[in-house]
């Protein structure tokens, strides 16, 4: 019965349109006055929740993301892509692919990647005689590699959820291969697409522009540098590298770039501001909503029903792939990983599979959740880039759910390929 | 000027002071952290302080930053179910949200404010002298700014399309 008060209101709340946060934090309310625990303990827990200094990597990363985004850093990467596959037939749309590859190595966010790269190559894509509902679906199924390609804040929030037992910096090792997999499945289906459409060639990049071309984007590449050689060197915490980033970030858009308006600023930290304590409140209210469910003993139970349908681990990771997908096309990334990370770390530690290797089954299959009617922040913000209905995208989106599913599933039954490089540091 | 455009119009300036003090909070912590890197390497002078400044503020701008976030309605919120029913039961489902938002901002506030009360003669240990009740501070800040929101919601009805709230759209680069 407490269980049901738990999250039977939470799936009460959320269906009425509460705000997820909130929702998270009523029925966290509800269920301890239930079961007679002092609600200031709940409060204390939200506090907790926010006041990790782990989490600061969070705003940072929106924020050296945002500045790089808006500081000229996507058209640069375009054009650096442009020159390895822009002359090949459909190059374009490989482009956009391969921008978003490296435009994840300085932003963890579908929806920025989506409006970022969206809004310099759809146009571009359109004009060369791409259809403009190809050219949405290319960029916001492209975009969900900057969820793994590290930095991520995804991954921080991950790590903050699995009880601080995986460390960021191993996530953001593992996400690179995944990544870069999903972006080579994602180049094989639109150059057959391409190919049995005819979509046009691109215009190969002149060779007196090449070195421009690349010492420009090398300005920012090297964010990522920053970051990872920062973190596994230990000369920085995450965070630290974080917030290194951010202030690296705005050298480069201010003195190399040159093309960023300072008044543009203040918009840019009113955007971030909310999208980063939308994000807090989130995690705050989620801890409160996690000692519930640990109080109640949540996680135990799940575990108990899971090994009871089968103790097979490749069993578990196909229900748990499943489960994930339908609720991710209700609910967004971070408070499905909130919430799901948790009660399923006791199962997965039963059944020996690596939570690194699993963070990485869970963004990914929730990052293909964020493009899925009816809840897609990513496809949203696709459709109003691509100035293209829901209707007309989604139609044409299953060839692109098929080539995502694979890559799925290579990274659920394949765990070399997120756990080989985190292997090497060990 | 009626009672109720003054309510709004002070609601409008309590959003961009929410959003200016987090923005502000941002901005600080984003030159604390690295000052501290800088202070580490190469002065040599490791500070304790920078890390627990930050993290009082990230606390004060999650709360005072979530507030406002509630205002400009871009919190997470499932919207599958409101779509489908008839647009008077959606009615009847928006206000419970507005009922339970009421009841937690509430409890934020109330119980906020106790536990600020119990951890008032703890200090912070990295600042003597700083109680730990004002680091729990933002809680009942937060609720008591939600409520406000919400009063100029239920009263007043939702922002129109011209507040600040809607002005930070990034501008689309050709």
């Amino acid at each position: 019965m407490d269980v049901l008060v738990l999250l039977g209101s939470f799936a009460l709340f959320c269906a009425i349109g509460m705000p997820v946060a909130y929702a998270l934090g009523m029925s966290a309310i509800a269920a301890a006055w239930y079961v007679d625990i002092p609600l200031e303990a709940i409060m204390l827990k939200i506090s907790d929740g926010t006041d990790d200094f782990s989490l600061l990597a969070i705003p940072f990363f929106v924020l050296a993301g945002g500045i790089m985004a808006e500081g000229g850093m996507a058209i640069r990467l375009i054009n650096l892509a442009r020159i390895f596959v822009g002359f090949i037939r459909g190059g374009l749309a490989m482009v956009n692919i391969i921008a978003s590859s490296f435009f994840g190595c300085i932003s963890g966010s579908s929806v920025a990647d989506t409006s970022a790269i969206g809004s310099v190559m759809i146009p571009q894509m359109v004009k060369a005689g791409f259809p403009r509902v190809f050219a949405t679906n290319v960029t916001i199924c492209g975009s969900v590699q900057a969820l793994l390609i590290p930095p991520s804040h995804n991954a921080v929030i991950y790590s903050l959820a699995a009880g601080g037992t995986v460390s960021v910096a191993h996530l953001f090792l593992a996400g690179i291969l995944p990544g870069l997999m999903f972006g080579i499945c994602l180049i094989g289906l639109v150059l057959w697409i391409s190919h049995k459409r005819g979509y046009p060639k691109g215009e190969p990049v002149k060779l007196k522009d090449v070195p421009k071309i690349f010492t420009d984007a090398l300005w920012g590449l090297v964010t990522v540098v920053i970051i990872m050689g920062g973190i596994l060197s230990g000369v920085f915490t995450p965070t630290e590298s974080a917030a290194v980033a951010c202030v690296y970030a705005f050298l480069v858009t201010f003195l190399v770039y040159r093309d960023y308006k300072w008044r543009e600023l203040p918009r840019l930290v009113h955007r971030v501001v909310k999208t980063v304590s939308m994000v807090m409140m989130l995690i705050g209210f989620s801890v409160a909503f996690g000692y519930m469910m640990t109080m109640m003993q949540i996680p135990a139970k799940i575990t108990y029903f899971f090994l009871s349908i089968s103790e097979n681990k490749y069993v578990f990771l196909f229900l748990v792939n499943i489960l994930l997908l339908l609720l991710g096309t209700f609910m967004d990334l971070a408070p499905m990983l909130l919430i799901c990370t948790p009660i399923f770390m006791p199962v997965i530690a039963k059944l020996g599979i690596d939570p690194v290797h699993f963070g990485m089954i869970m963004i990914l299959n929730l990052g293909i959740g964020l493009i899925t009617p009816p809840v897609g922040p990513t496809l949203f913000v696709g459709c109003a880039v691509g100035k293209v209905t829901m209707e007309q995208v989604s139609k044409e989106l299953w060839p692109f759910y098929g080539a995502m599913c694979i890559a799925l599933l290579l990274v659920t039954y394949v765990p070399a390929i997120s756990l080989w490089l985190p292997g090497l540091m060990k | 000027m009626t009672l109720k455009r003054y309510y709004a119009q002070t609601m409008e300036r309590l959003y961009i002071l929410c959003v200016v003090l987090s923005g502000v909070a941002l901005v600080a912590i984003t030159l604390i952290i690295p000052f501290g890197v800088f202070m580490r390497y190469v002065m040599n002078n490791p500070q304790s302080w920078p890390e627990p400044a930050s993290v009082v503020m990230m606390v004060l701008f999650s709360f005072v930053g979530g507030a406002a976030v509630y205002r400009a309605n871009v919190h997470i919120a499932v919207e599958s179910l409101t779509q489908a029913v008839s647009p008077r039961v959606r009615a009847y489902m928006g206000q419970l949200v507005q009922l339970l938002m009421a009841l937690i901002a509430i409890f934020m506030i109330g119980y906020g404010l106790e536990l600020c009360q119990i951890t008032w003669h703890q200090s912070v240990p990295e600042f003597p002298g700083l109680p730990v009740g004002l680091v729990y501070g933002p809680i009942p800040l937060g609720g008591a700014l939600t409520l406000l929101f919400l009063i100029e919601k239920v009263w007043v009805g939702p922002a129109p399309r011209t507040s600040i709230m809607f002005s930070d759209e990034a501008v689309e680069m050709e």
